[in-house]
C-alpha cells in the first residue's frame, strides 16, 4: 500500500521541488519568502495517514536536503520533515474540525510551518548551522508563517485535488 | 491484528528516523557520494533555472517595483532633482569640466585594482526557508571560475564562491550568517573580522584592543593567502555605529554593505588577482558639497532727475 502510494507520489513532489527550486526561488521576497513545497509536502501528510505521511515526509525533506541552496548537512531536512509530517497526520486523523475545514488546515499547516522553521534553528544549533542573529531568525520565522497562511489558501485546492487524482483518497478538503 | 499493524508502523518511524540520522553522520563525516548528489541535483537544475530566470524576470522587476514602492518613487525624486542639478550644471562650462573628471574618475576605478574578472548573471536566488543567503549564477567551472574567489557587485563585495558546478556557481552573499571577511579600515589600517548578519547589515569584530572604530570609517577586504577567497582592497560597507559596551575585548561595530542585494542582477567573480595590492585606491569617495555661487551685485545711484 505504502509503495504503491509512494511511487506515484514521489514524480509529484519532484515536480513541486522543481517549481520550487525554479520558479519561487527566483523570488526574493521580504521576511524570508514561503515554500510552496513545504506547504505542498505539509498538505500530502494532514491528507494522507500518519504512516504515509511519515514515508513522503522523509522523500520530501530528502529533496530539500538535496536543495544546493540548503545549509544544514543531509539528513538535517530528512530528519525535520518526517517529524512534522508524521505529527501534522497524526494529530489531523480523525480530527474533522482540522481535515474537512479549509482554515483549520491552513491554521494548521502555518502553526506546523512554524515549529518547523524552530526544529531546523534547533538542530541546526546542535549541528553547527549558521543561522544569523536572534532578531534576524525571529522575523525570518514570522515572515514564514506569515507567508504561508496567505500562500496555503491559494495552494490548498490544487493540492488537494492532485492528492485526489493520484492516490484516489476522497480526501478533498 | 490491529497491535501487529501499530508495530510495524513504529518499525518504520524507527527505520526512517534512523536512516536520516545516518544520513546526517554520513554528511558530517564528509563522505563524497552525499555531496555528488547536491552537486547531481544543481547539475540537473540549471538549465530550467536559467530558463526560469529570463522567463521570470519581467516578473520579478514588478514584484520587486511593487515592493519598494516608496523607495522608486523616492528613487525617482531624487533623479529628477539630480536631473535639474545636472541641466543646471551643464551650463556652466566650469562646473561640466568638473563632472567630467568625476565620471573619468568613476570609470578608472574599476581599472585601478587591476583586477581580472568574469562577469556572471544570477539565475536564481536562494531558498530562505535555511536561513542561508545565496545565489547561483550562470558560469562555472567550464569558465574558470573556482571555488573561494571573490564576487563584486557594482559598489562592492557581493559574497564568495561556495560551491562551483560544471555550467554554475554557488555564491554564498555577504549577508549569509556564515559569512567571514578579514577587513582593514581605510586609512587607518586597522584590521577586524566582519560577519554577516542576514540583512544588509554586518558585524565588525576589531582584533586588537587598542585600536578604536568611528562612525564613517570605510572598511575594504584585507585580502587572504594567495588572494583566495579574498582578493584585497575590495570595498565592503562603512561603520554606522559602534559598540562602546565597557567588558569588551575588543570594540565592534555595526557596518552597512555597500552592496545592494535585492537588486543583483549581474556581479563580477574576481579570476585574477592584481600583484600589486591596491591599498585605500577603491575607497568610494565621500558626495562633495556643491559650491554656493555668490552673486555680489553693484548698483550705483543714479543722479535724481531735475526737474
Amino acid at each position: 500500500m505504502i509503495t504503491r502510494q509512494l511511487s506515484i507520489s514521489t514524480p509529484i513532489f519532484i515536480l513541486i521541488y522543481g517549481v520550487q527550486e525554479v520558479v519561487v526561488n527566483q523570488f526574493r521576497l521580504p521576511a524570508g519568502g514561503f515554500s510552496v513545497f513545504l506547504i505542498f509536502a505539509l498538505v500530502w501528510a494532514i491528507l494522507s495517514t500518519p504512516d504515509v505521511a511519515a514515508v513522503s515526509g522523509f522523500v520530501s525533506g530528502l529533496l530539500m536536503d538535496l536543495s544546493p541552496s540548503a545549509s544544514g548537512p543531509i539528513g538535517q531536512w530528512t530528519l525535520i520533515l518526517l517529524a512534522s509530517s508524521y505529527a501534522i497526520a497524526y494529530f489531523g486523523s480523525g480530527n474533522e474540525n482540522v481535515k474537512g475545514n479549509p482554515v483549520g488546515v491552513t491554521f494548521f499547516i502555518s502553526t506546523t510551518v512554524f515549529f518547523t522553521e524552530i526544529l531546523f534553528v534547533i538542530t541546526g544549533a546542535l549541528l553547527g548551522v549558521q543561522t544569523g542573529s536572534f532578531g534576524q531568525v525571529l522575523l525570518t520565522i514570522f515572515g514564514i508563517t506569515l507567508w504561508t497562511l496567505v500562500i496555503t489558501p491559494i495552494c490548498l485546492p490544487v493540492f488537494s485535488l492532485m492528492h485526489d487524482i493520484a492516490l484516489d483518497t476522497r480526501s478533498k478538503i | 491484528m490491529r497491535y501487529g499493524g501499530e508495530g510495524r508502523s513504529r518499525l518504520l518511524l524507527i527505520v526512517l528516523i534512523v536512516s536520516a540520522l545516518f544520513l546526517i553522520t554520513l554528511d558530517l563525516r564528509g563522505v563524497g557520494v552525499l555531496e555528488g548528489a547536491r552537486q547531481g541535483t544543481q547539475t540537473i537544475l540549471s538549465p530550467f533555472q536559467r530558463g526560469g530566470s529570463v522567463v521570470i524576470t519581467p516578473f520579478k522587476n514588478f514584484f520587486s517595483d511593487v515592493t519598494h514602492l516608496g523607495r522608486t518613487r523616492n528613487q525617482i525624486e531624487k533623479l529628477r532633482s539630480d536631473n535639474a542639478k545636472l541641466r543646471a550644471a551643464l551650463l556652466n562650462r566650469k562646473n561640466a569640466d568638473a563632472q567630467l573628471l568625476k565620471l573619468k574618475s568613476i570609470l578608472d576605478l574599476a581599472g585601478t585594482a587591476g583586477y581580472k574578472i568574469l562577469n556572471a548573471r544570477v539565475i536564481s536566488q536562494g531558498s530562505s526557508q535555511s536561513f542561508s543567503q545565496t545565489i547561483t549564477i550562470d558560469l562555472g567551472t567550464n569558465a574558470g571560475i573556482k571555488k573561494n574567489m571573490t564576487v563584486l557587485a557594482e559598489t562592492g563585495i557581493a559574497g564568495v564562491v561556495k560551491e562551483v558546478y560544471s555550467h554554475t556557481a554557488l555564491i554564498m552573499l555577504a549577508t549569509d550568517p556564515a559569512f567571514r571577511v578579514g577587513v582593514r579600515i581605510a586609512g587607518s589600517q586597522q584590521i577586524g573580522i566582519l560577519s554577516g548578519r542576514g540583512s544588509r547589515s554586518g558585524r565588525l569584530q576589531l582584533l586588537d584592543n587598542q585600536t578604536t572604530v568611528k562612525v564613517g570609517d570605510v572598511l575594504l577586504s584585507r585580502g587572504s593567502v594567495a588572494n583566495r577567497p579574498f582578493v584585497p582592497g575590495v570595498p565592503v560597507g562603512y561603520v554606522t555605529a559602534v559598540d562602546n559596551s565597557a567588558g569588551a575585548i575588543a570594540q565592534s561595530a555595526t557596518v552597512h554593505l555597500y552592496t545592494n542585494f535585492a537588486t543583483l542582477g549581474v556581479v563580477a567573480v574576481v579570476v585574477g588577482a592584481p600583484t600589486v595590492n591596491p591599498g585605500d585606491a577603491l575607497v568610494p569617495q565621500k558626495p562633495q558639497p556643491t559650491p554656493l555661487p555668490t552673486v555680489t551685485i553693484y548698483v550705483t545711484p543714479s543722479p535724481s532727475p531735475t526737474k
